[in-house]
């Protein structure tokens, strides 16, 4: 059968193909991954260098670490939180969008402008605004006598303060998203609904919200993993403060590795995060596939 | 296992290296690398550049990041050789970490040869004398003082205060709903709260070890430490301006300059920026004095910046050059006239008369007390040891987070010793 | 159906004050950032109301003497160039994984996910170990390197499930008249898949072009980036606001118009990446 041998070609080309990206995926990301879990083996300080002992010591030593276990729970709150917001936020925007055609479909492009805005950058402005000194916020309120509080002087506060200024930034991903798979929604199932006499929040809660379930899902978990790096938001805003309050685990890991000069035991952190991301993205390729398949 | 990734990595990147590698300015020979942090007197040293090649004929390339910056990547650049630095801004609190890691060349030849070394204060040079060596050359001596709103404290019918526990009383008087009575940093960092939190701390017979240098046992969870980091707490909350918990350099000279706070006890370059009539609005109604004292007398911080030469540096000769250029009479005369600060390390500064007279206009005995406070300053302030930088950290934090209200004093001060007494096991 | 109820137009109203609070809540920071990067620093911790004629253009002066133009160009260089080879590497790769029958699908798929996940904080101290012995710090195709281990996985990933959309038949039938496959890579696949394209490119360009860690760590003063040259205005002693409100802008202004125009393909491809 000709068919046969031009799909042996085929998968021949398919191979040549793959190989240039699977060198470069090699030496680019999996050897530093690999030279990172090497690391946390070791006992390597940058003053100091490396004893040349092996072992688990870096490990054992994270669970006697109560600045470790607190930057576990300060991580899940920045992330769970900031989730929570950018979903909902993002969803309300999109929903809000796909009913506006016409005239006003420019506001679109207005609210992925935040988005356009680099971290670093993000973080600079919300810094200002939460700087009760210069923050026009608080010039505002001063006038009807109301002292709004410095919310980066508590730990509630810096850390709400973090997932405003991240939801900010990282809504309109979200909003994208949820404006893409509305886009696939027949508007006939609403109207249905309608004429079922359901009332039009009735029906997106009934109706377009399941339909919307897998890709939300999707959109969350992908946003959780990528708020466990937070790194130029919390250098920037808070430098971990106020006192460790704002030290979630990442940033954790960068001060004991850079600060502290501890190579080692900053790499045995990025290992356990790491590990974290590794059982969530577990999760995501199972449910992308799964999805794939339906 | 290291080894191995690193071969097979380096091979791999060596390939694409070579042909792709940046054009580096070739190193010609008169030429000198100077990395520092930006601070008003780095920022204007890096001002005077083209003077040093006028007078040398040496390219001095000088590079200004910021501290944050800095700190991440001197570390890295000394593992990695710092080849392409030359001349290295040197913190003295970081000096001792540094020699031990074998990060910085011993300078003392070139100290040893100046005509005129005595001339240098002697209390921020010998800082940088580490087993017999000098390390670096200071061009920046920083020291405590207060500053208070005179008008304020006339108003209120009281006086300034000689110690901490009359400042409690005066804050009390004069805090008022437009005006926080004191403003001081708070923001956790060796280098911020804890640059001012020791002079409580030494003013009521504090310590950080048991006798330093002699036992150096952890000594943080004393009663006196209490009392300090009690008298401190009530002061930032009680009196403080709004938003104190986060509170560093720029917002406590905010709020000076704005008439938000009507006192501080910090560093001569926040002080001098109260009373600078450039930028303060009541420039005129500050007076500085000496910092509270207490029951062990007055110990005004300090704080030593000064330039080190990276270990193996290939441009040693060229980089002594510039040191001994950038410390000179000269140039920190400059300084002392160009901006605003007098926090020069060379006596002779003080006999210019553009000097005295550009500083008489603030106060008259400005420079006087910016002396006599130095005199007062104990050279171990923040304790000279390598661990430092990780130890002051550490306790900051806990301070801050003691302000902060998210721990009492009590539990910051036996968190902060046990948390000292884990980097020093290491 | 229309409905003219009073309820109705209630709710309408209540649903349009809703998007405006969500517009200004977007838009008031960079209007603020825009104010702020024309104030001197006299009048910058003054409310605006108490001094409304305090404006002045020194602070763009002063950040077009700085380092930070140059630094801006850093970062299109690294950030264009990573973006660049990712595509050519990545885009047949996708390819590839996408069309070829296999059974380790799952694997690969996890894997690259896995790449995009990995916390930098580790990943950047063994390839600085690196590249302090090969000679790659602070220069452009070491941190190109870096970039790329942000973006290839994401390129692969991103295209990966652009080409699933592509109809296996579409490129079988070119094939069947005897196109090459090149040919029919360029004729059927790439105009196919151009919003997937256009989408992976622009992310891609954005990941490395927001990145401040690896350019933190392994750039020194010639490579800089710019998210890593704005911090250089936030001194021991200052913050210059005005400066980096500037810095701020001029960071975000080239990325403006790349997202707005693109904004059609990636709602397209992200839409496509998410539902698989």
């Amino acid at each position: 059968m000709p068919a046969t041998r031009a799909s042996a070609a085929m998968d021949r080309t398919y191979r040549r193909m793959l190989v240039p990206a699977s060198l470069a995926v090699g030496i680019f990301a999996i050897t530093p991954l690999l030279g990172m879990l090497a690391l946390s083996f070791t006992d390597f300080h940058l003053v100091r260098g490396w004893s040349g002992e092996i072992g688990i010591q870096n490990f054992v030593r994270l669970f006697e670490d109560r600045r470790f276990i607190s930057s576990i729970y300060i991580m899940m709150a920045l992330s769970v939180f900031g989730v929570l917001a950018q979903v909902v936020l993002g969803t309300a925007i999109a929903v809000g969008l796909d009913k506006i055609v016409g005239r006003w479909r420019f506001a679109r492009g207005i609210f992925v402008v935040p988005f356009a805005v680099p971290h670093v950058a993000v973080a600079l402005i919300w810094l200002s605004l939460f700087t009760p000194t210069l923050s026009p916020i608080n010039a505002f309120f001063a006038v009807f006598g109301i002292e709004v509080p410095a919310l980066l002087t508590t730990q509630t506060g810096a850390i709400t303060a973090i997932v405003i200024a991240d939801t900010w930034a990282t809504y309109p991903f979200v909003m994208l998203i949820v404006l893409a798979a509305l886009q696939g929604i027949s508007p006939d199932l609403d109207e249905a609904a309608a004429l079922d006499g359901a009332t039009r929040v009735k029906a997106f809660f009934r109706i377009t919200l399941p339909l919307l379930y897998p890709t939300l899902l999707m959109v969350a978990l992908f946003r959780f993993i990528e708020t466990l790096k937070h790194f130029p938001l919390i250098f920037v805003m808070t430098s971990g403060g106020p006192g460790r309050a704002t030290q979630a685990t990442n940033y954790y890991a960068y001060v004991q590795t850079f600060q502290n000069s501890n190579v080692a035991y900053g790499a045995s952190i990025a290992v356990f995060l790491f590990l974290f991301a590794a059982a969530i993205s577990f999760y995501i390729a199972k449910a992308n596939a799964r999805l794939s398949d339906a | 296992m290291i080894k191995t990734t690193h071969g097979a990595l380096s091979a791999m990147l060596l390939l694409g290296s070579t042909a792709l590698a940046p054009i580096a300015a070739n190193a010609q020979d008169r030429e000198v690398n100077v990395l520092l942090f930006s601070m008003p007197s780095t920022r204007g040293l890096a001002a005077l550049a083209d003077d040093f090649e006028a007078e040398t004929g040496i390219t001095a390339n000088i590079d200004v990041v910021g501290q944050d910056v800095f700190e991440s990547r001197i570390t890295l650049s000394f593992t990695g050789g710092a080849r392409d630095i030359d001349v290295v801004h040197t913190p003295v609190i970081q000096v001792q970490r540094w020699v031990e890691a074998g990060w910085l060349e011993p300078v003392t030849d070139t100290v040893e040869g100046l005509e005129d070394k005595d001339d240098i204060l002697s209390g921020p040079l010998e800082a940088y004398q580490v087993n017999g060596d000098y390390y670096g050359l200071p061009f920046f001596a920083e020291t405590g003082l207060m500053a208070y709103r005179k008008d304020l404290l006339d108003a209120a019918g009281v006086e300034a205060p000689e110690t901490w526990d009359e400042m409690l009383e005066v804050a009390k008087a004069v805090d008022s709903d437009e005006t926080a009575a004191i403003a001081m940093r708070v923001a956790p960092g060796q280098g911020f709260n804890m640059f001012v939190f020791p002079m409580l701390m030494r003013a009521y017979g504090g310590k950080f070890f048991a006798d330093y240098p002699d036992d150096m046992t952890p000594a943080l969870d004393s009663p006196e430490n209490l009392e300090a980091l009690n008298t401190y707490i009530t002061l930032m909350n009680d009196y403080g301006p709004q938003g104190i918990g986060n509170f560093n350099f720029p917002e406590v000279v905010a709020a000076l300059q704005n008439g938000q706070a009507a006192m501080t006890v910090d560093g001569t370059s926040i002080v001098s920026q109260a009373v600078d009539p450039a930028a303060s609005q009541f420039a005129d109604e500050f007076v500085l004095a000496l910092p509270p004292g207490g029951p062990a007398g007055r110990s005004p911080a300090i704080a030593v910046h000064g330039l080190g030469i990276p270990a193996g540096s290939e441009n040693a000769e060229t980089a002594a050059e510039f040191i001994k250029w950038a410390t000179s009479t000269e140039t920190l005369t400059k300084l002392a006239i160009n901006e605003a600060f007098p926090d020069f390390t060379r006596a002779s500064v003080a006999e210019n008369a553009e000097v005295q007279a550009k500083y008489a206009e603030v106060q008259e005995d400005f420079l006087d007390l910016r002396i006599e406070a130095l005199n007062l300053a104990i050279g171990h302030y923040r304790p000279l040891i390598p661990t430092w930088p990780e130890i002051g950290a550490a306790i900051g934090e806990n301070v801050n987070a003691a302000v902060n209200g998210q721990m009492s004093p009590e539990e910051a001060l036996e968190a902060a010793q046990e948390e000292m007494e884990i980097i020093l096991s290491y | 159906m229309r409905d003219t109820s009073t309820a109705f137009r209630v709710k309408k109203a209540f649903g349009y004050a809703m998007m405006l609070t969500f517009l200004a809540f977007s838009l008031l920071p960079v209007i603020w950032v825009v104010l702020l990067s024309m104030r001197p620093p006299t009048a910058l911790f003054e409310p605006i109301w108490e001094s409304p004629g305090a404006w002045t253009l020194d602070n763009i002066r002063s950040i077009a003497r700085s380092d930070f133009p140059a630094a801006l160009l850093n970062s299109f260089i690294t950030a264009g160039s990573s973006t660049l080879l990712a595509m050519l590497i990545g885009v047949p790769g996708a390819f590839a994984l996408s069309k070829r029958r296999s059974s380790n699908k799952f694997f690969a798929s996890w894997l690259l996910l896995l790449l995009r996940m990995a916390p930098p904080v580790g990943f950047v101290i063994p390839l600085f170990l690196v590249y302090v012995r090969v000679g790659l710090i602070d220069t452009y195709v070491g941190l190109i390197f870096a970039y790329t281990s942000l973006t290839l996985p994401f390129v692969v990933w991103s295209m990966w499930t652009s080409f699933n959309q592509i109809p296996d038949e579409l490129i079988e039938a070119g094939l069947m008249d005897g196109a090459s496959l090149g040919r029919v890579l360029w004729r059927i696949v790439i105009p196919a898949a151009r919003p997937g394209l256009v989408a992976a490119g622009v992310l891609s360009f954005l990941l490395a072009w927001n990145d401040f860690f690896f350019s933190l760590i392994i750039t020194r003063s010639d490579t800089t980036t710019a998210p890593v040259a704005v911090m250089n205005f936030v001194s021991y002693a200052s913050v210059d606001w005005g400066a980096i409100a500037v810095a701020s802008i001029a960071l975000t202004l080239p990325i403006v118009p790349i997202i707005v125009l693109a904004n059609k393909y990636i709602v397209q491809s992200l839409g496509g990446a998410v539902k698989g």
